[in-house]
C-alpha cells in the first residue's frame, strides 16, 4: 500500500497487461531424416489447395523429371481443403515415399 | 513450399507449430499466372534467397539435419506478469499503441481499480479460465481469465454492465479477425431480456455509432481478438485488404418488440427470457439500397442481390428492418424458415460461376474431388446448367433490427457459429445497475420513438 501511495505520488499507474497467457500446448517435432540423393527415391508432391498450386506442382514434377530421370514422382491432392490432415494421403507416403514437398502455401 | 509473400509469415508460422521446416519460396502469385509463367518460376531463382529454385528443392530434400533440425527446442513463450511496469498514464498509453494491444483508437487504461470494478459485472472468480484462442488456424493458444476480458472490457470503454455479454463473447473461443488473407468479418448480436437492462439499440440507426453498449461490446470483442487471440500484423493476422466491420463487427441487439417473426434465439431452441449472444463470421454484408419492396417484392430482390456472392458456405443471413419482416410475412412467408427454403428452391447459379470462383476452387473443389455431394454432381455439369448453391435452407438465416423509417435490409454472407449464454456470466443480483440518469434517457428515447410510430398511423 506504501507502495502504491508512493507510485501514485509520483504520478505513476499501474495497469493490468491485457495479454493472454502462453500455453505451451504446442511440442516440437523433429525433421523427417534427409535421403542421400534423389535418383530412384520415390517423392510425393502435393497440392494442398491454394490456387495456382497444382499448376506449379505439375511444372516442378516436370522439371524433376527432366533433371533426374530416375526420379518416381506421385502427384497429388491433398484431400479436404488446406487447413485439413489428410491421413490417408499421409500414411501412404510414409509407406511408399522416400521424400515429399508440400506446396504451394499462400 | 510457399510463395515468396508469405516467406516471413511461413518461418514463424512453423516454428510456432514447434518445426524448424525447409522451405522454398517461388515468386507471388501463382493463382492466375499462365503456364509459361509458373515454367519461368521454376526455372527460375527464389526471390527470397536469390538461389536458383528447384535445386534448393533438392538440397531441402538431402543436405543432412542440423542439430536443431533434429531436436527442436520447445517455443515457450514466458508467462505474462499480471501487472505492467508502473508508469504516466500518457507513458502507458503509448505503450499500448506502440505494443499493437489496441484497435488503434483511444482506450481507458485498465488499472486495478477499473477492472475491480468492472469484475462487479460478473459472479464469476477473476481467475476462472473462460478459454483459449488463436485467430490461426493452428498455431499456439493464449488462455484467459476472466479478469483477462475484464481488462479488455475496460479498454474498450465498456461498464460492468456490460460484461457479461463481453464475457460470453469471450466463451466462444472464436476470435472476431480471423488470420485469413481474405479479410474475414464477424457479426454478434443479443436476445433476451438483458437487451434492455443495459440499454442495447435495437431500433433507430442500431448499426450505426449512436449507442454505447453496442458500440463496447462489438470494440471488446475485437480488443481480445487482439491481445487474447494473438492477432499481430503481418505475423498472425494477413488481411490483404482488412475490414472495416472488424472495428465493432456489427453488434446489436434483435428487435424482438417490433418483429413479426420469433426471436433469432427462440427459433433455436432457447427460451425468450434467456439472454443470448449469437455470432457470426463471413465476408460482406451489402444494403438493399433502397429497394424496399415496392415495385419488386423483397424475396424477389434478395435472390438478385444473392447473384454477388460465391455461395461458398451456402450460408448467408438477412439482417432487416422489422418493416421487411412484415413485408415479407404479408408476401406469405410466416416464419424465417420458410423464406430460407423458398430462397434456397429460387436461388440459381450457372454451375461454371460456382466453380469459377477463387473461394470455391480452394474449399468447394476439394468436396467435389472427394465425392462428397451435392458438389461432386455439380462438378459434372455442363458450365450453363442452373445448380441451387444454398441447397441447406437451416443455413439460411433473418435476423430483425432498425427504426422502420425505411423497408431496407442487408443481405450478408454471415453464416452463424454459436450462440452463447449470457446469463451464466451474469452477477447474483442479475445486472450490474446502471446509474438513474442513463435510465432515464434511454426510455424517454423509446418513449418518443413509440410515440412517432403510432403517430404515423403504422402498426404492426
Amino acid at each position: 500500500m506504501a507502495q502504491m501511495t508512493s507510485q501514485a505520488a509520483r504520478g505513476l499507474r499501474v495497469v493490468l497487461d491485457p495479454r493472454g497467457q502462453p500455453t505451451a500446448s504446442v511440442q516440437p517435432s523433429a525433421l523427417a531424416p534427409r535421403l542421400d540423393t534423389l535418383n530412384g527415391k520415390t517423392v510425393y508432391l502435393v497440392d494442398i489447395g491454394f490456387g495456382g498450386g497444382y499448376d506449379f506442382l505439375e511444372e516442378a514434377a516436370a522439371w524433376l523429371i527432366r533433371n533426374i530421370p530416375e526420379i518416381q514422382i506421385e502427384l497429388r491432392h491433398k484431400r479436404g481443403n488446406m487447413f485439413l490432415d489428410d491421413p490417408e494421403l499421409f500414411a501412404e507416403i510414409k509407406e511408399r515415399g522416400d521424400g515429399v514437398i508440400f506446396g504451394v502455401g499462400g | 513450399m510457399a510463395s515468396a509473400r508469405f516467406a516471413e509469415f511461413a518461418a514463424s508460422d512453423a516454428q510456432n507449430h514447434g518445426m524448424n521446416l525447409r522451405f522454398t519460396f517461388p515468386p507471388y502469385p501463382l493463382v492466375g499466372r499462365p503456364r509459361s509463367v509458373l515454367r519461368q518460376y521454376v526455372e527460375g531463382n527464389d526471390p527470397v534467397t536469390g538461389k536458383p529454385l528447384m535445386p534448393q528443392v533438392i538440397d531441402a530434400l538431402t543436405r543432412p539435419l542440423t542439430e536443431d533440425e533434429k531436436h527442436p527446442k520447445p517455443l515457450r513463450g514466458a508467462p505474462r506478469p499480471r501487472l505492467l511496469k508502473p508508469d504516466t498514464e500518457e507513458s502507458l498509453h503509448r505503450l499500448f499503441l506502440e505494443n499493437d494491444w489496441t484497435d488503434g483508437l483511444p482506450i481507458v487504461l485498465p488499472t486495478e481499480e477499473r477492472v475491480a470494478h468492472m469484475l462487479t459485472g460478473t459472479a464469476a472468480d477473476p481467475n476462472t479460465v473462460v478459454g483459449q484462442m488463436t485467430i490461426t488456424t493452428l498455431q499456439e493458444k493464449l488462455e484467459y481469465t476472466v479478469e483477462k476480458v475484464a481488462v479488455n472490457a475496460v479498454m474498450a470503454g465498456a461498464g460492468p454492465e456490460h460484461l457479461p455479454v463481453i464475457l460470453a463473447l469471450a466463451a466462444s473461443q472464436e476470435g472476431s479477425m480471423p488470420s485469413s488473407t481474405t479479410s474475414f468479418a464477424r457479426m454478434a448480436f443479443v436476445n433476451g431480456p438483458i437487451r434492455d437492462e443495459i440499454g442495447m439499440n435495437c431500433g433507430l440507426g442500431a448499426l450505426s455509432p449512436f449507442n454505447h453498449a453496442n458500440a463496447v461490446i462489438g470494440r471488446a470483442w475485437t480488443l481480445m481478438t487482439i491481445n487474447l487471440g494473438d492477432s499481430r500484423l503481418g505475423e498472425t493476422f494477413m488481411g490483404s485488404t482488412g475490414s472495416p466491420l472488424n472495428y465493432n463487427n456489427m453488434c446489436f441487439a434483435e428487435n424482438e418488440e417490433r418483429s413479426v417473426w420469433e426471436p433469432f434465439h427462440v427459433q433455436r431452441g432457447f427460451k425468450k427470457e434467456e439472454s443470448v449472444i449469437s455470432i457470426f463470421r463471413g465476408w460482406s454484408a451489402i444494403n438493399s439500397m433502397g429497394a424496399a419492396g415496392c415495385c419488386r417484392p423483397a424475396q424477389e430482390e434478395m435472390l438478385l442481390i444473392l447473384q454477388a456472392f460465391p455461395a461458398l458456405t451456402g450460408s448467408i443471413t438477412f439482417v432487416m428492418d422489422p418493416l421487411v419482416a412484415n413485408h415479407l410475412k404479408e408476401q406469405g412467408f410466416n416464419t424465417p424458415r420458410q423464406l430460407g427454403e423458398w430462397i434456397s428452391k429460387n436461388f440459381k447459379m450457372p454451375v461454371g460461376q460456382y466453380f469459377g470462383s477463387d473461394l470455391v476452387y480452394s474449399f468447394g473443389n476439394p468436396l467435389a474431388r472427394d465425392g462428397v455431394e451435392p458438389y461432386a454432381s455439380w462438378w459434372k455439369l455442363p458450365k450453363e446448367i442452373l445448380i441451387a448453391p444454398y441447397h441447406q435452407p437451416e443455413l439460411i438465416n433473418s435476423v430483425v433490427v432498425g427504426g422502420e423509417t425505411q423497408a431496407l435490409w442487408f443481405t450478408t454472407d454471415m453464416a452463424h457459429t454459436q450462440t452463447l449464454s449470457i446469463d451464466k456470466w451474469r452477477p447474483k443480483s442479475g445486472v450490474y445497475q446502471e446509474d438513474e440518469e442513463t435510465l432515464r434517457r434511454r426510455q424517454a428515447r423509446q418513449k418518443r420513438h413509440a410515440a412517432a410510430l403510432k403517430a404515423s398511423g403504422y402498426n404492426l
